[in-house]
Order: structure tokens, then C-alpha cells, then sequence
């Protein structure tokens, strides 16, 4: 583990490699990839933090940040990914202070690729504002947003897709899933999909529901208590995110970190 | 001895009186059959034991081991003892088989089960079901095929140990070989715990397999006939028709809503005109 501190420029070396960022001032940082690689960066205190990536190309890069900040963090990121690279970036919001997030990725040079992946369990305000922006032909962006809100929560997400014109035979999706337990939880899920060509693809889904009620009764009618039951379901829910680093032992630790941050949760 | 009673259960679903004063004592180390046909109340007098939020109870009582039923929310009753091998199973994406019944044995025990008991245990139950062995890390029933999901119900029932199982249907869906190997299961739990079971199945292929000691006939809401074993067999020679007969019951027409026109639109007109038709 990597720690982060004071303003950086991090030039990022092959295959896994983690950070933690823990800074009671703002932060900027730029990421430079132009090798494979998998980073894990775990946020445990930041109030203001600002990056930047760069993904050279022909590089596949997966990036997950881990928010388990007891305060309130905002997030501003963007990423420029050029030809036949790919980004996956992925975050994990399980903390209880209420977060910002702000990331736009521009899918520069023909080839280019990526994914913007959320999970998070809402018990305070969490904001985001996502946007994958299509500049060159054949490019493809995806965004995959999944929420579970508990108690108290407010979610906002406003996710856009841009495809701009001449960026032909690009494809723009994107999925949003928020899942409540209780009533007067309040969700908001704002899909976008701004097109200025004519030969592309492009796709949203949507959908804000409570868990449903027969599953609820058969999980408990096998001694599960309701809070266990929303343990397992929202864990089930939001660890696939994790699903972006190959490294099952830190899968293994996020998941018990997440199922212990929701226990909590849920028990106050 | 742990005893289920029930004393004048009335039930409704929807607003709509199901069960009308029903009584039924099993008691420990019973196999109960319970028969009756379709749309009479039996799965609606199991999800009611269990503890089902959409079927209510209107009148009388529910006790198991001494504990009012009817005062327990569905996982106490889960832990005091009480199985439901349900008709149609859930399926739970994002939950593991494993990590569900893990939760589900930790609840039971003052300590958690140790990983590797699990396992064991996990790895036995599988291969007495004759289930493939990746089903610990499979999400819950997601994806089974209809003969799976009833095994897995077995699965369940055989790691949580109950006292009292209730099977509604559980051979619906099994083909002959999986019927035996469930057959067998619950032979096994019955003879090594004493577990006692109500099972509701309409065929009396899968009553010679687990033999009931008494047999009890569901109609219009009410156990209008007890028996034993032998009264299956006559059942499934004769039909029903004797018993309406014999004890002067009235075929209850099953009662369907009015059509509701849902939009003005042409669907709207093409189904009441079809509503026209059927009649």
C-alpha cells in the first residue's frame, strides 16, 4: 500500500499496485498508464480530490477507488483514454459521510474503451455525475451504476452518454439499478444519451424498485432476520464492482468490509 | 414432545377466506399426508404455519412445542424448529447457496459453524442429493431448473436440521430417479431426528415412498376426512368425487374477478369483447 499525501504525478508500473490516500488538505494527483495494470486505491480521508488519467495506448487499465471515509469526500476525475486502450474505472462507496463524485471519461482515439462502474450503499447523500463522451470512430463506453439505499438515504445519478459527430460506428451504454428496503428512501436516476451521429448504438436501462417481498419471506423462513436479509441482498448487490481487480484475496477483505459497513448501518 | 396444534384456523387471502375453522395435530415423529383438490387450502394452511405475511389469520390458533405460532415473525419459526419446502422456491441473485446457509446455521447455533465443518457438511448433503458440486457457490435457485430448485429445498432442509418439515409439492417438477433420492433424504432425516412432516403431494407415487401414518382430506377449507395410509391408495383409484358425496359437500365454484378494464384504448375493447365471448 502506496500512501498519498501531497500533490503527485504517478507514473503507473505493470500488473497490481495499491494506494490510500489519507490527507486532511485537497489533493490533485495525475495517473499516467501505458502498461497493464490493475490499481486499487482506498480513500480514508480526503475532503477535495481531484485526478487525472491518462491511458496511452493499446493499454488495458482497471482501477478500483474504495471510499470508506468518515467524511464527506468530493470527487472530480477525468480521464483521457487513447487508441485501443481500454479503462475500467470502478468505485466503491460504502462510507456514511455523503460524497461527490464527478467523472468524465473522453474516449479520445479510434478503438478506445471503457467502463464507469458505481456501487454504493446510500445512507446519507450520494452524488454522481457521470459522463463517457464518444470523440473518435469506434469507440465504446459503458457505464454500470448499482445502489442499494438504506435508511436515510438520498441517490442522485445523473449518467450521460455523448456521442459527438463523426465518432461513427461508436456505441454508448449504460444500466442503473438502485434497490431500497424501506419506504422514504428517495432515488433519483437521470439517463442521458446525447447523439450527434448516425451510424452507432447506443442504450439505457433503468430501474428503482424495493426488494421484493416473497424474497424477503423465503430467506426468512429459513431464521434469517430482516437485517440479515439486507446484509446478504445488498452485499450480493454491490460486490460484483469488486469484480473489476483479479485478486480474490482483496475481493475476499472488501467483501467483509462491506458486509460489516452495512451491518452497522442497518443496526443504528 | 413437540407438538404442532391447530385449533379453528381461519385464513384469508386478499380478503378472501381460504381456511374455515381447520384443526390438525402432528405430533413428533408423524408423516402427515395431506390431500385435497387444487385450490381447497392446502398450500394456503402451510404458508399460514409458516408464517406467510399475505395470509392472514382471522380466528383461531397455531401453537408448535407450546409457543403461540401466531405471535412469532417467519424466522422465529424457522428457528423453533419449523421447515417449509416451498412449491414454487425463490430465486436470489447476488446470494450464494454457501453464504445463505451458512447465515441460515449460525442463527441456530450459539457459536457460528467453523468453515470447515461447513464445508463437510456442505460437500455430504450435496452428494446425498446428488447435486452438482459447484451448487455451494451458485447464487440461490438462480437459474435451476425446476427439479433443482426442489432438491435444493432438501439441501436446505437437510443442513438446518428441523424438527417439523412441511412439503408443498416438493414432487412436482422431480423425475423418477430425483423423486427417490429425495424420498430417501426424508426417510433418513425422519428415522436419525424423529423429524415429523406434513406432506402435500397429489400422487400416491411419492406416498409409497414416504409412507404417512395418517392421511387427511382438505375440502371448501376444512379436514373433512382423517385416515391412514390406506385411504391414499383409495383416493388416487377413486378420485374425490365419494368423499363429496359421502359427506354431503358442495363443489365451491372458484371464484374468478370481473374483468376490469384496465384502458379505454383497443385493447381495452378487444378484451371485454372477448369477455363476451367466454361467456
Amino acid at each position: 500500500m502506496i500512501p498519498v499525501r501531497v500533490n503527485e504525478n504517478l507514473r503507473l508500473s505493470g500488473g497490481y499496485q495499491e494506494y490510500e490516500i489519507d490527507s486532511e488538505r485537497d489533493l490533485e494527483l495525475t495517473f499516467t498508464a501505458e502498461e497493464d495494470c490493475d490499481v486499487f486505491v482506498r480513500i480514508k480521508n480526503d475532503v477535495n480530490l481531484r485526478v487525472r488519467w491518462f491511458i496511452a495506448h493499446d493499454v488495458k487499465a482497471s482501477v478500483l477507488f474504495w471510499n470508506v471515509s468518515g467524511q464527506p469526500v468530493k470527487m472530480d476525475q477525468s480521464a483521457d483514454v487513447m487508441r485501443n486502450s481500454d479503462l475500467t474505472m470502478a468505485f466503491g462507496e460504502c462510507g456514511a459521510a455523503q460524497t461527490d463524485i464527478n467523472a468524465y471519461v473522453a474516449l479520445r482515439e479510434e478503438g478506445a474503451q471503457s467502463l464507469l462502474s458505481t456501487a454504493s450503499l446510500v445512507s446519507t447523500h450520494k452524488n454522481y455525475h457521470l459522463q463517457t463522451v464518444n470523440f473518435a470512430p469506434h469507440t465504446y463506453g459503458d457505464m454500470k451504476n448499482y445502489a442499494v439505499v438504506l435508511n436515510k438515504g438520498v441517490l442522485m445519478i445523473d449518467a450521460v452518454g455523448s456521442i459527438v459527430k463523426g465518432a461513427y460506428r461508436s456505441e454508448s451504454h449504460q444500466t442503473s439499478r438502485a434497490l431500497s428496503f424501506e419506504e422514504g428512501q428517495k432515488s433519483t436516476i437521470l439517463p442521458e444519451l446525447l447523439i450527434d451521429e448516425n451510424d452507432v448504438q447506443a442504450s439505457h436501462a433503468m430501474s428503482i424498485g424495493r426488494m421484493d417481498e416473497d424474497q424477503l419471506y423465503y430467506m426468512m423462513s429459513r431464521g434469517l432476520s430482516v437485517q440479515q436479509c439486507t446484509s446478504l441482498i445488498s452485499t450480493g448487490y454491490l460486490m460484483p464492482v469488486t469484480e473489476v481487480l483479479k485478486n480474490e484475496s482483496l475481493r475476499q477483505k472488501l467483501k467483509e468490509e462491506m458486509e460489516r459497513k452495512i451491518g452497522e448501518i442497518c443496526s443504528m | 414432545m413437540k407438538t404442532l396444534d391447530i385449533r379453528n384456523l381461519h385464513v384469508s387471502v386478499e380478503g378472501k377466506e381460504i381456511l374455515k375453522g381447520l384443526n390438525l395435530t402432528v405430533n413428533e415423529n408423524e408423516i402427515h399426508a395431506l390431500m385435497g383438490p387444487n385450490g381447497n387450502g392446502k398450500s394456503t394452511l402451510l404458508a399460514a404455519i409458516m408464517g406467510n405475511p399475505k395470509y392472514v389469520v382471522t380466528e383461531g390458533s397455531i401453537t408448535y412445542d407450546g409457543k403461540n405460532l401466531l405471535e412469532m415473525p417467519v424466522n422465529e419459526r424457522s428457528i423453533a424448529g419449523l421447515f417449509l419446502a416451498m412449491q414454487y422456491p425463490q430465486e436470489i441473485p447476488g446470494v450464494t447457496n454457501s453464504d445463505f446457509l451458512r447465515a441460515a446455521m449460525n442463527v441456530r447455533n450459539e457459536r457460528p459453524v467453523s468453515l470447515f465443518t461447513f464445508i463437510r457438511a456442505m460437500e455430504k448433503t450435496i452428494k446425498d442429493l446428488e447435486m452438482k458440486e459447484d451448487l455451494a457457490h451458485r447464487f440461490l435457485n438462480e437459474g435451476f431448473s425446476g427439479g433443482e430448485k426442489k432438491r435444493n429445498e432438501i439441501v436446505q432442509m437437510e443442513m438446518l436440521k428441523p424438527s417439523l418439515s412441511m412439503l408443498d409439492e416438493v414432487d412436482s417438477g422431480l423425475d423418477v430417479d430425483a423423486l427417490k433420492i429425495v424420498a430417501a433424504a426424508l426417510n433418513r432425516m425422519h428415522e436419525e431426528t424423529g423429524m415429523s412432516m406434513i406432506i402435500v403431494s397429489h400422487y400416491e407415487r411419492f406416498y409409497e415412498l414416504v409412507k404417512p401414518q395418517f392421511t387427511h382430506v382438505l375440502i371448501n377449507g376444512r379436514i373433512v376426512l382423517d385416515g391412514d395410509a390406506s385411504l391414499v391408495d383409495r383416493i388416487d383409484k377413486e378420485g374425490y368425487d365419494w368423499i363429496y358425496q359421502e359427506y354431503g359437500l358442495e363443489h365451491e365454484e372458484e371464484q374468478t374477478p370481473a374483468r376490469r378494464v384496465t384502458s379505454i384504448g383497443a385493447c381495452a375493447v378487444r378484451e371485454s369483447v372477448k369477455g363476451m365471448e367466454n361467456k
